[in-house]
């Protein structure tokens, strides 16, 4: 008679990662689901103090006060203001720069490439009261220039490293033919390599305007007038004098958290590996 | 079409010198190959004329002018690379046509421009397609058509066939032929392959070690080898080489009957037979051994001998149906008049 095959021995460790993961992805969602509750009550609802219980009713008038008031407009024109351009200028530099690091080497590029690397690992509190006395002097505090401008420069390091490692890995041979046919650098950048890109500036893309657009810390520091706040301090400044307006300051919240996530939904669709397949053998 | 020279051309990187003063003519519509081991600087040469690499020293005259520091697009040459390197992100029409919009040609010349080339490569209906979408045969033509479009002086080829398969080289290497005879154009083909060197070149240069060391047409190559390294190169399989020691006027080798040696061939250290060279002999022979090993080929059969006392099999072509097989003892013939003597540097002994 055959003997019964052994029953494999339990590994607890699968499901050991299993409930770790579902605990974290609860602790973190459970705040987005505290605020989205929040943002549906009344301010009497949660002054009731039933923070997690479910609304009695959908109540929709902490979104019409945020999205009628002329202030979150301001926020948000701000926020553009600054998220666009310091993404734009801190990829363009990142692709420049990356483009030269990874196909056009020169004495001390690996160098230079690993100072400008390092940026990344600066603490912004190391550099925030020199550039506050900076842009002081210029006379640039409470604008949106320095927040611009700061945004900009933090980008690089990040966008010069992820620029020259997707660049290191398109073939030189493309540049190379690019080249006999009668393309100049530029034209082998514009017209060959980023077209070849497009997975990796979506990424970056959608991390810049995500950093910039949540960030609270910088236009804390350079801005002082409600007329030049951006979208984070905005939410804060919509507390009331004596009391906090948790279903307002809810509800700017999720309002405040969407373009990001059309930014993501947007460049989603360029992360896709696979664009230099067919360029050389195989 | 163009003639090209390169004169002293040297090539560096730091303190290696890679290229050692080559002189080269390449004449108008000659179709020249470079062959040799790996870094023997045959890639390095094609890059060079091209314009990828800066020469550190020396000339290149395309129809007499001075183009050794001309950008690439500058110098009228077009380059067929190993990996193909079409853009993939285009189309084929893309692709073959990118050289002339880059110099802002309407797009009604650059369609017609295209079709026509497309025509004679059978690359009409996969104008539409990406790289990705074709095989490696089709690639490859799309890139020829690249190359072509421009109507260049000047073609070359780095190793354009060694990413294929054995049957689609052979196609895609009479294809070749057939793009020479139908342009007449200068072009110069990078391969180590020496099969694909002898049939399609009009002269080949034999590479190493950053120098030429023989330059002629593929049979005076093949019957008259200036030195030991390009009669070792040239020929498949490959010469058989016999340690030789002349005495008096006699050569000896282990397991060879001696043989006497004209007086210039008294310093002689090598014995080169081709394996084509060498018969089975049904009565006395100059050289027995016993079989290793078979290789059948259909057409032909190749038989490594193993000779006492020497150290490397000799190579032996045999008819497609031989009766010899692993462990047969074989006598064989040399065909003295057919084998090359080499001195103790490797030169030819006449």
């Amino acid at each position: 008679m055959a003997e019964p095959a052994p029953l494999p021995r339990f590994n607890p460790w699968p499901a050991t990662i299993f409930t770790m993961l579902c605990v974290l992805a609860v602790l973190f969602l459970l705040p987005t689901f505290g605020v989205l509750l929040s943002s549906i009550k009344t301010t009497r609802d949660i002054a009731m103090g039933e923070l997690w219980a479910f609304p009695s009713s959908l109540y929709l008038g902490n979104f019409a006060e945020v999205l009628g008031n002329p202030a979150v407009h301001r926020y948000f024109l701000n926020t553009l203001l600054v998220t666009l351009p310091a993404t734009a200028v801190s990829i363009a530099l990142g692709v420049l720069a990356g483009y030269v690091f990874a196909k056009l080497p020169f004495r001390g590029s690996n160098a230079l490439f690993l100072v400008i690397v390092a940026g990344m690992f600066f603490p912004p509190q190391v550099i925030l009261v020199p550039l506050f006395r900076l842009f002081n002097g210029l006379g640039l505090i409470d604008t949106l220039w320095p927040v611009i401008i700061v945004h900009a420069a933090l980008g690089i390091p990040i966008c010069v490293l992820m620029m020259r490692n997707f660049f290191a890995t398109v073939p030189n041979a493309l540049r190379e033919a690019a080249i006999m046919e009668g393309a100049n650098e530029w034209q082998v950048l514009t017209r060959v390599v980023l077209p070849l890109s497009l997975p990796a500036l979506a990424v970056l893309a959608t991390l810049q305007f995500t950093w910039i657009w949540n960030d609270f810390l910088w236009p804390l520091i350079f801005t002082q007038s409600d007329d030049m706040r951006t979208i984070m301090i905005g939410i804060v400044n919509l507390k009331g004098q004596y009391s906090v307006a948790w279903g307002v300051q809810g509800a700017l919240s999720l309002v405040a958290s969407l373009p990001t996530l059309l930014v993501f939904l947007f460049f989603q669709r360029f992360f896709i590996k696979g664009m230099t397949m067919g360029a050389v053998k195989g | 079409m163009a003639k090209l020279q390169l004169s002293g051309l040297t090539k560096s990187f730091g303190v290696v010198q890679v290229i050692k003063g080559l002189d080269l003519d390449i004449a108008d519509g000659e179709f020249l190959v470079f062959v040799g081991p790996s870094g023997c600087g045959k890639s390095t040469t094609l890059r060079m004329i091209a314009g990828l690499e800066d020469a550190t020293l020396g000339k290149i005259a395309l129809d007499g002018r001075d183009v050794t520091r001309a950008r690439p697009a500058d110098r009228g040459i077009a380059m067929v690379f190993q990996s193909y390197a079409l853009f993939p992100h285009m189309t084929v029409a893309d692709n073959i046509g990118f050289g002339l919009s880059l110099l802002k040609e309407n797009r009604a010349t650059i369609a017609a421009r295209v079709g026509e080339v497309a025509a004679t490569l059978q690359l009409t209906p996969l104008l539409n397609r990406y790289p990705r979408e074709l095989s490696g045969g089709q690639r490859q033509r799309v890139a020829i058509g690249r190359a072509i479009i421009r109507n260049p002086k000047v073609f070359l080829f780095d190793e354009p066939l060694s990413n294929l398969d054995a049957a689609l080289r052979v196609q895609m290497r009479l294809e070749i032929a057939r793009l020479h005879r139908r342009l007449g154009a200068t072009m110069v083909y990078v391969t180590h392959d020496q099969v694909e060197a002898m049939t399609l070149a009009d002269r080949i240069a034999v590479f190493n070690d950053g120098r030429i060391e023989q330059i002629g047409t593929p049979m005076e190559l093949y019957e008259e080898p200036a030195n030991r390294f390009v009669a070792g190169f040239i020929g498949a399989p490959a010469m058989n080489f016999l340690p030789v020691r002349v005495v008096g006027t006699q050569a000896e080798s282990p397991g060879l009957t001696p043989i006497s040696v004209t007086s210039g061939r008294k310093s002689a250290t090598e014995l080169g037979i081709r394996p084509e060279h060498l018969s089975v002999a049904e009565g006395e022979g100059d050289i027995s051994g016993e079989v290793e090993l078979i290789e059948r080929l259909g057409a032909e059969t190749y038989a490594y001998v193993r000779v006492p006392g020497q150290s490397v099999d000799l190579t032996l072509r045999l008819p497609g149906e031989t009766r010899y097989r692993s462990g047969s003892r074989i006598t064989l013939k040399i065909d003295w008049d057919r084998t090359k003597w080499f001195d103790e540097g490797g030169q030819v002994l006449r």
